[in-house]
């Protein structure tokens, strides 16, 4: 190193600082009644999460976070064969037993800032659906009780203290991970041998941009260009064998949208709204719209409202896809404190043809800096014929200790 | 005027706390143009001390800073006794009306990265924003849920922003002692009442520093909320409460907040207090 360069770097180990933080949790999920695929009762999951980041110059950051897991069921990967390639994409079929969260580098100058890596991107304002949320691929090995998956993208955000513009590059498609067939929450046609066929993912990549406001109101605008993270399905009986051969793929989709919040009287009112275009003659054209009220009084927290779809162009392959599952239905949410270390919340999508029912009930109480247990318990009802009411086997309690350092 | 942590930045220690700039330009205007008026109201300053705006006025402007920093330790007593404890780090950039504050959880683990951020208007109530990193996005928290108590302790929302001395309408009640010091007894009334939960405050000035000791929040005739403001501390020539409990009458709980490592006029960016600093300091 030159000896010029000597005060600068001293300067630049001054500004270094290193955070961290995690959690260790197991969970346990005990269902009353057996699947006809999944005669299981009990499923246990364990998940060690560990994030750091480091602040290498002011300008500079990184943030690192990684995921270890097991569990009871087969639900994740024991083989330990680090598969780099499929596990930083997120393309196993199983969750990975170690997995790349997030590792990122963010670089900021004045007002832009930019991240490039693996990580987490929300967009949206309602919590009920967030239709605009396209950079948000999940985990829905659990239908109704998912997690996100990072992606791997360069995201440049310029910010002033009313206007930001966000714009997301990503080089691939991460997509959401689905249930697994030889577990309950696959609801497969009965007395019809499935074999899962290794999946066509897209070779291309995927754009972004969000304007969004800042006032009395906030208001936003946004756009995407890429793929569906949730799939169809390519169905092909095979006579031969007696079989049904069946495969995913991700249909290209473009999506315009935008979402607002505004307070008025005594509630905050918010929107969000996204039209769906795709160029794969196999899948729908639609809209997904949401309007939820919300109020946080005393102790209390409530949100409600409802969510919907218009269907534009019917066209006629099978899916997955949660996100318009949990549509055309009335959505609730109550949460109380009780104290600093107590709280009780409740969920429910009422189907508005009332055809499809889910409540979860939780009890969640700490116990002193580092341990929290949350009780549950989750009622699904319906008609076989309907997304929610598919899974109307699949009413389970829920126990979940979890400790955070 | 503010009651909370954020405005223990700089005049929250003192009672000036909602004081605005507005104010304070208007003063320096008026000194820097004009010598004569200056002498005349060094001549006059005995007199005006009985007026309640003229004393948070001095009250601010003895707790002027550009800037200030702190590490909050927490503790959030029950009303059965049972003690939380939490911490947080403070940063703040600008003065009064004008001032934008960023709070973030350190501590306890399953909180820490949790931030609000306050952005204060000299006309207006406060923006805020708060960012919860587990689920990767900031929620704008409305004017009508700032009653709401911040993460379980006895501030609420709205105790943490600071506001004008312009949105408010000063009486002075008389003279009390808080701690053995003797104080100017305050009432403070929002001019627009639909932007506070409170009907009134009351703040306890200090008669020997112009610090404010303690601010009793009312709805209606009924208080509610008490600020008591003690360890008054000589920081970098500005007087500073060093411990403020807060005692939510409604639920008999309470809430100590000690003020660690307190600097003021530390270097600070404007840009580090925007939604997209919330989520990048994470």
């Amino acid at each position: 190193m030159k000896l010029w360069l000597l005060p600068v770097a001293i300067g630049a180990l001054s500004a270094q600082s290193f955070t961290q933080r995690g959690f260790f949790e197991t969970t346990a999920l005990v269902y009353p009644q057996s699947a006809p695929n999944d005669s299981g009762h009990v499923v246990g999951e364990g998940l060690l999460r560990y994030e750091a980041f480091y602040k290498l110059l002011p300008d500079l950051r990184f943030a690192g976070a990684i995921d270890a897991r097991t569990d009871t069921h087969q639900e994740t990967d024991r083989s330990f064969d680090l598969n780099w390639g499929l596990n930083w994409w997120d393309r196993t079929r199983r969750r990975p037993a170690i997995s790349v969260r997030r590792l990122s580098a963010t670089w900021t100058r004045g007002k832009l800032t930019v991240e490039a890596g693996k990580q987490l991107i929300r967009w949206g304002k309602a919590d009920v659906l967030t239709p605009t949320d396209r950079f948000a691929p999940r985990d829905f090995l659990n239908v109704v009780d998912n997690d996100f998956l990072g992606i791997t993208a360069l995201r440049a955000t310029y910010a002033t203290q009313e206007n930001t513009i966000d714009v997301v590059w990503s080089p691939r498609l991460t997509p959401s991970r689905v249930p697994l067939l030889n577990q309950r929450w696959a609801n497969l046609p009965p007395g019809i041998p499935i074999f899962e066929l290794a999946p066509d993912y897209p070779g291309g990549t995927q754009f972004g941009a969000r304007w969004s406001h800042t006032g009395f109101a906030e208001y936003s605008l946004s756009f995407y260009n890429g793929y569906d993270h949730l799939p169809l399905f390519r169905v092909q009986p095979d006579s031969a064998l007696l079989r049904a051969d069946i495969q995913r793929y991700y249909p290209q989709m473009r999506m315009y949208g935008g979402d607002a919040a505004v307070p008025l009287g005594p509630v905050n009112v918010k929107g969000e709204a996204a039209y769906f275009t795709s160029s794969n003659p196999q899948s729908d054209e639609y809209v997904l719209w949401v309007l939820q009220l919300e109020r946080l009084a005393g102790e209390w927290s409530f949100a409600g409202g409802y969510a919907g779809q218009a269907t534009t162009e019917q066209r006629s392959a099978p899916g997955f896809s949660p996100i318009r599952g949990f549509t055309r239905a009335l959505v609730a949410h109550a949460g109380y404190t009780i104290d600093v270390n107590r709280s009780v919340a409740v969920d429910t999508v009422v189907r508005q043809n009332s055809k499809g029912l889910w409540v979860k009930a939780e009890y969640s109480q700490a116990f002193g800096q580092h341990w929290r247990a949350t009780a549950g318990l989750a009622l699904v009802r319906g008609d076989m014929n309907d997304f929610l009411g598919q899974y109307r086997r699949n009413s389970h309690g829920i126990l979940t200790v979890r400790y955070s350092f | 005027m503010s009651r909370g942590p954020a405005m223990l930045s700089e005049r929250s220690l003192t009672v000036a706390a909602r004081i605005g700039a507005a104010t304070v330009r208007e003063r320096s205007l008026s000194s820097s143009r004009a010598p004569v008026l200056l002498f005349a109201i060094a001549v006059t300053v005995p007199a005006l001390a009985q007026d309640a705006r003229q004393i948070v006025e001095e009250s601010q402007r003895r707790g002027r800073s550009t800037s200030q920093r702190y590490d909050g330790v927490l503790e959030v007593i029950a009303a059965d006794g049972k003690v939380t404890k939490k911490s947080w780090q403070s940063l703040r950039v600008g003065s009064y009306g004008n001032s934008k504050s960023v709070i973030r959880f350190t501590a306890p683990p399953e909180v820490k990265g949790v931030a609000l951020l306050v952005i204060n208007h000299p006309d207006r109530s406060s923006d805020q924003w708060m960012w919860t990193p587990a689920i990767g996005r900031e929620r704008r928290i409305a004017l009508q849920d700032r009653s709401t108590r911040f993460f379980g302790t006895d501030f609420s929302f709205e105790d943490l922003e600071e506001r004008d001395v312009n949105q408010y309408d000063y009486r002075l009640l008389g003279e009390e002692a808080i701690d053995g010091a003797a104080c100017w007894k305050i009432e403070a009334r929002p001019r627009q009442s639909k932007t506070s939960q409170y009907t009134s405050t009351r703040v306890w000035v200090r008669k020997d520093n112009y610090a404010a000791a303690q601010y009793e929040s009312l709805i209606k005739e009924q208080v509610v909320r008490r600020l008591h403001q003690t360890d008054i501390q000589n920081v970098q020539g500005i007087w500073t409460p060093r411990q403020l409990e807060m005692t939510d009458l409604r639920r008999t709980g309470r809430t100590i907040l000690r003020l660690d490592k307190l600097e003021y006029n530390v270097a600070v960016k404007d840009d580090d207090f925007t939604i997209q600093a919330l989520r990048r300091e994470q």
